[in-house]
């Protein structure tokens, strides 16, 4: 395993703004020079982390840590307040079950667009698609419209698309954990081999599937990172500060 | 309200019989529709936008100001068929193809342009606040009897057009009409304004758009 950082955060901080009303943003856009409207809110503060090339990383921490936050910039979907950060290589995110996806439209057609979302070529999308419908594996469902379909069917064919995005890195928040057993399975094994090739950085509360499969666990509390190292010791400490609370 | 009433029906309608058969007179407010239309759907739109695409804009990497770009190409589409749907209508009563149809990409890149611009505009601001929505229509049918849908600009009194001149929908239905129903190019000069405030209207979209599509991530 190479030791090359791909990933490097550098006290990356992030403030939401807080508005009492709802029209206090569009006020603040007109004349926020001269009056602040909102109320600063820090989710992030001072983070500092390197993942490594072929890394696992376990993302973890209470609801409103932060997780899906640095997710976020780490994606360059939201911007840092202060701090920098870098990521080398491309990105396939599974932020959310089905972001993007038409429920008016098939399996298929979605698989099509969430990939040339993904930065494919229609090209590499003919040529992989039969690979996601087989990945997804929801038989004749794949070509019924979304709308039709269940949570655990959205995310087999969301983790199905970014499977086979050719991406560098893997970030995923949450997503795996409504898919049923034989999923589960498939998923871990497909995260076992991408991390042969590429970085995977996951945010998960099933803190026996992070064991398992991380090199490395990051606990993320109150916007910093409170531990940071072997599985193991981090989530024991997790889970015994869980159980105080 | 009242007022853009009673200006467009006192002045304009009782000028309407004069001089016009019922096919041209039709053609030309199916003129002025189709390029109101065209605008009016997207004005309501924009503000929307967005939100509608909220899962776009905040679970996956994907550039959101391309939103406008399919919002903007959907509506010309549905434009572009109401026009073949015209074409058929001029061949069919005998109103001709005049020579100067050629001219049509010339008008609509601009008009696209300016419409390009304002969905920008107004997709920004509706992210912000979602009363915009509901502003634009109060805004949009003041906006349509402001806009020579119904009537042509040289009917009107000088000191009115004169005013009316200033909304570009109305500049660009009226070249429109020269040069689809009356067979001849629009003044030149005036055309070359409209352009290059139609850019500079899509520039200062973009722009807008551009410099708060990070703060709307946080906002939607």
């Amino acid at each position: 395993m190479s030791s090359e950082p791909i990933i490097v955060s550098q006290g990356v901080g992030k403030a939401f703004q807080l508005y009492a009303h709802q029209n206090d943003q569009l006020k603040q856009i007109l004349f926020g020079l001269w009056k602040q409207f909102y109320k600063e809110k820090w989710v992030l503060n001072d983070v500092c982390f390197t993942v490594s090339k072929g890394e696992r990383v376990g993302l973890i921490g209470r609801n409103g840590a932060g997780k899906t936050t640095l997710l976020q910039i780490l994606c360059g979907i939201t911007r840092p307040t202060r701090g920098a950060f870098s990521v080398k290589g491309r990105i396939a995110p599974i932020l959310a079950l089905g972001s993007g996806f038409d429920g008016l439209l098939t399996g298929r057609e979605n698989a099509r667009i969430g990939a040339a979302i993904l930065g494919l070529s229609r090209r590499d999308v003919d040529a992989c698609i039969e690979d996601i419908a087989a990945f997804a594996d929801i038989g004749p469902s794949f070509e019924q419209p979304m709308r039709t379909y269940s949570s655990g069917m959205l995310a087999r064919v969301a983790f199905a698309i970014c499977a086979h995005a050719k991406a560098d890195i893997l970030i995923v928040d949450e997503a795996l954990s409504v898919g049923d057993e034989a999923f589960q399975k498939k998923c871990e094994t497909f995260i076992a081999n991408f991390a042969k090739a590429g970085t995977i950085l996951m945010v998960s509360h099933d803190l026996d599937f992070l064991r398992a499969l991380c090199d490395r666990v990051i606990w993320l509390d109150n916007g910093v990172v409170r531990l940071s190292g072997e599985p193991a010791t981090v989530l024991d400490a997790y889970r015994a500060a869980m159980a105080e609370s | 309200m009242m007022l853009t009433y009673t200006v467009v029906f006192s002045v304009t309608v009782p000028q309407l019989a004069a001089g016009k058969s019922v096919t041209q007179y039709a053609s030309g407010i199916f003129i002025g529709l189709i390029v109101f239309n065209l605008f009016s759907e997207l004005a309501y739109r924009a503000p929307m936008l967005l939100h509608e695409h909220v899962n776009f804009v905040k679970k996956s990497i994907f550039p959101s100001e391309t939103i406008a770009w399919t919002a903007t190409i959907r509506a010309f589409t549905y434009g572009g068929i109401a026009f073949l749907v015209f074409l058929a209508f001029q061949l069919v009563t005998g109103g001709g193809l005049h020579w100067s149809l050629l001219f049509t990409p010339f008008l609509v890149a601009p008009f696209a342009l300016l419409i390009l611009g304002v969905v920008w505009f107004f997709m920004a601001l509706g992210a912000f606040t979602r009363d915009v929505a509901h502003i634009m229509a109060s805004i949009v049918p003041i906006l349509m009897f402001a806009t020579p849908v119904f009537y042509s600009l040289d009917q009107l009194p000088p000191h009115i057009a004169f005013w009316l001149r200033l909304n570009l929908i109305g500049d660009y239905i009226e070249m429109f009409r020269a040069i689809t129903l009356d067979g001849r190019l629009p003044n030149l000069f005036g055309y070359a304004l409209v352009v290059v405030i139609s850019y500079a209207v899509f520039w200062f979209g973009y722009q807008f758009f551009m410099r708060y599509k990070s703060v709307i991530v946080d906002v939607i």
